[in-house]
């Protein structure tokens, strides 16, 4: 535990400096770029709470980013409020969204609750759509704020919020709790772990986070439409980033963010059009020979060396 | 002496089966109560009924005498009933230590909130059930007779005051048996109350204080083990009767 521990903190130490200097350094692109990655970081996270901890892999996470967007964009488009305001009103949007929807969904298993949860956003944007204090279908814009180094900054703050949600998350008595969940539900309640109230409050943590970072990007963006907000190719990455960097872990889905989103622009700058393709070809292999992602392959490579892939392909049947 | 748990007239149907028909017992503090019965008798589910996994579909149920019929799985961990499953369900992830830790963290009274103090009551659970030396492994890296010693100690950790123990010998070679025996003794003069399913026969006599024999969800004998392993109906539903 001591030496997870201080792996942590001497990761932040040297790469929270770096990072936050980086808007100073690189070039406007760079810093663009830098915003996107953060935030899919911080998404990435915020999944890693319901899905990687308790392992309930949730495809309704798009919808607390898009409520958590058009909570700013509601504040900021229709009554003129300041930014926070609307990022307090998109927390509290997805919060109760999380606790309301959490109730009935979460007793649903696997692959039932991933069907539940997906089809989540189809009703949320269908909602959305006909409502007009949220612009309806044709969405909403927001005043525009020229500064990218602030929202790197903030984007970078709220990771790190993440991160050290996660992080006290792993080393208390409610995270030991997630993860009995995670490993057997039905032993976890005879050991007197309130499963229902876990199960939920794990969601609304995922869903404050997420929200936060839909409202920085609504605002960041200038605008948001239904389609756009709540879309759930998002939801899809947020999943893939965490669960190649290691599902369940404190590092792991914001070093699969960074690695994902740094392949894909690559990718794409190189081989533009086929660039889905090889970064299609990455996450399957990636799959089948880590599929427990990369804070494990570190853990164990030590050890086995090469056999590790082999006994990936082995145990899994592949 | 006093009751610590009763049941009245207690069934289970899953839907055409009847698992459990009109059971009726109870258990006194302090005792060692053998549950013994042929596959299928229905011990299994009445532990169940007891931890609350699955509820009755009619009868009554009192823990200390109030009520369990309205009481949820997580509750009846915090008023104090431990058990351990058959099919052994340990935390595979995490460490032996992490999997007997859940238990102090979140037994009787809800448990031990700080985590320091959690690890430590369940080093000590793992060192009682001779574990001690395996804390730092994760679970799954255990073999059988391993595990079976990992869910008693997880159970343990609860504090209860009520064990439940579904075939926690199954499985060990006579030396491990005896130890697995002297342990649930030695938890019996802690002063918690056991509820032990076993099938191993001469385990289970010497062990338990009082038998209750099940037979096709019905109870058919409960007594002191001499009388009731005598008793011609326990023979039958074991051996079969005897042609003549």
């Amino acid at each position: 535990m001591t030496r997870r521990t201080r792996r942590v903190l001497v990761t932040l130490a040297i790469g929270l400096p770096l990072l936050a200097a980086l808007p100073w350094i690189a070039s406007p692109v760079v810093v663009q770029f830098g915003i996107n990655m953060l935030i899919m970081a911080t998404l990435a996270q915020g999944w890693n709470i319901i899905g990687g901890y308790t392992g309930y892999s949730s495809f309704g996470n798009s919808v607390f980013f898009g409520l958590g967007a058009y909570g700013v964009g509601i504040a900021m488009a229709q009554f003129e409020q300041p930014f926070w305001i609307g990022l307090g009103l998109g927390l509290l949007l997805a919060v109760i969204f999380a606790l309301a929807i959490g109730l009935p969904v979460l007793r649903l298993k696997g692959h039932y609750f991933a069907i539940a949860t997906l089809g989540l956003a189809e009703v949320v944007t269908a909602i959305v759509s006909n409502v007009p204090i949220a612009g309806q279908n044709v969405g909403l814009v927001l005043p525009l704020l020229k500064s990218d180094v602030l929202f790197y900054e903030l984007s970078l703050g709220l990771l790190l919020l993440a991160t050290l949600t996660v992080f006290w998350l792993s080393r208390s008595r409610f995270g030991l709790g997630l993860i009995a969940i995670r490993e057997n539900e039905e032993a976890a309640a005879v050991m007197g772990v309130n499963t229902t109230r876990y199960k939920i409050l794990a969601f609304m943590l995922s869903a404050a986070l997420t929200s936060l970072a839909g409202g920085v990007y609504a605002y960041y963006i200038t605008f948001i439409d239904p389609a756009g907000a709540f879309d759930i190719s998002l939801n899809v990455k947020m999943i893939i980033m965490a669960v190649f960097g290691g599902p369940g872990t404190v590092l792991g889905p914001v070093a699969g963010a960074l690695l994902l989103s740094v392949l894909s622009e690559v990718l794409a700058s190189k081989v533009t059009n086929i660039a889905g393709l090889f970064f299609g070809l990455v996450i399957i292999v990636a799959v089948v020979l880590m599929p427990r992602g990369l804070a494990d392959l570190l853990q164990k490579f030590r050890r086995s060396g090469w056999r590790y892939f082999a006994q990936n392909i082995r145990s899994h049947r592949l | 002496m006093t009751k610590i748990l009763q049941g009245h007239h207690l069934t289970k149907r899953f839907r055409g089966l009847v698992a459990l028909h009109d059971v009726s017992f109870e258990l006194n503090r302090g005792e060692i109560l053998g549950l013994i019965g042929p596959n299928g008798a229905g011990k299994s589910t009445l532990v169940s009924l007891i931890s609350g996994t699955l509820t009755p579909t009619s009868g009554a149920l009192t823990f200390e005498g109030r009520s369990l019929l309205k009481i949820t799985t997580h509750h009846r961990a915090h008023l104090g009933i431990g058990r351990t499953f058959q099919v052994m369900k340990p935390f595979p992830g995490l460490s032996v230590l992490d999997n007997v830790c859940v238990g102090a963290l979140f037994g009787r009274d809800g448990g031990e909130h700080r985590l320091e103090a959690a690890r430590e009551a369940a080093h000590a659970c793992l060192e009682f059930v001779g574990l001690g030396h395996r804390v730092h492994q994760r679970a799954e890296a255990l073999g059988g007779p391993d595990r079976k010693r990992l869910e008693l100690a997880k159970a343990l950790a609860m504090k209860p005051k009520l064990l439940l123990c579904d075939e926690v010998m199954a499985g060990l070679n006579h030396v491990e048996i005896e130890e697995v025996i002297e342990v649930i003794r030695k938890v019996r003069d802690q002063g918690i109350s056991i509820l032990v399913i076993e099938h191993v026969m001469k385990a289970i006599q010497s062990l338990s204080d009082r038998l209750l024999v099940l037979h096709h969800g019905e109870k058919i004998a409960d007594g002191p083990p001499r009388e009731v392993l005598a008793d011609p109906r326990v023979v039958e539903a074991y051996l079969g009767r005897r042609r003549s």
